[in-house]
């Protein structure tokens, strides 16, 4: 095996563990705060809770593939690491973006499900209210 | 807070349409629709002064808070699920001397646009 090879091989073991590992935070940290945002209602925020994870997944397993491409040849050990620094910096730093991105949806969807029940306006006035006759 | 009553006015065909129409509106709060200055308004709301009530729409929340006017408006918005976000942008500081204005025109010229829609009797 070539070190060009072992290099690619040694960035998508690492890319990958990194991915999989900050998925399964989000999902298990997650679900609390969508479980208030939804009222208490488990089964809407597990599935919302599993979507948005397939949904970060996505995004970075398609950026991993597509910045594989080192577009020189290496040739040494030294290369092999300066490269591989560069790569998983890189992800690191798009998996750092997309969960600070996770954490300010889940704070703002958890802020106006709280706000929103609060009437827009407050009142003009006080009436008493005649109770329905028994 | 779990039901609004809406004063309305039912000479007003434009009203009556906007009653038909939020009939069919998903809620989040339930909406209880009573002629405004009807016996059955005094009846439930004997303090209240029906005479204003028939200037502009009002809402009253179950525990006897009025909303009037174009408060009220944004009141029937709120209760509706597709709206409640739009209730808070109207009434959000930039927009809510617009919304003010814009609502009490329509209150105000409600029988000339009903006529004009082909709305009245």
């Amino acid at each position: 095996m070539t070190i060009g090879l072992s290099t690619y091989l040694i960035y998508l073991a690492i890319s990958i563990a990194l991915t999989i590992w900050v998925g399964r935070t989000l999902h298990k940290n997650g679900r609390v705060f969508l479980v208030d945002v939804f009222h208490g209602n488990e089964a809407l925020a597990d599935s919302v809770n599993h979507l948005l994870v397939v949904g970060f997944y996505l995004i970075n397993f398609g950026y991993v593939s597509l910045v594989l491409n080192l577009g020189y040849t290496i040739e040494t050990a030294e290369q092999s690491v300066e490269a591989l620094s560069v790569k998983i910096g890189m992800v690191l730093l798009v998996l750092g973006g997309m969960h600070l991105f996770n954490l300010f949806v889940f704070s703002r969807m958890r802020r106006r499900a709280h706000t929103h029940q609060q009437p827009p306006v407050g009142p003009d006035a006080f009436t008493t209210v005649q109770q329905e006759a028994a | 807070m779990l039901s609004l009553t809406v004063l309305y006015d039912i000479e007003c065909g434009l009203c009556r349409r906007a009653h038909e129409w939020l009939a069919d509106q998903l809620k989040l709060v339930e909406l209880n629709f009573v002629p405004c200055a009807s016996d059955e308004a005094r009846r439930r709301y004997p303090q209240l002064n029906h005479d204003l009530t028939k200037q502009d729409l009002t809402v009253i929340t179950e525990d006897g808070w009025v909303y009037f006017g174009p408060k009220a408006w944004l009141m029937v918005l709120w209760a509706l699920a597709r709206y409640r976000d739009w209730s808070y942008r109207l009434a959000a500081p930039e927009l809510l001397p617009t919304t003010k204005r814009v609502v009490s025109a329509i209150s105000q010229n409600r029988y000339q646009i009903s006529r004009a829609a082909g709305l009245s009797n």
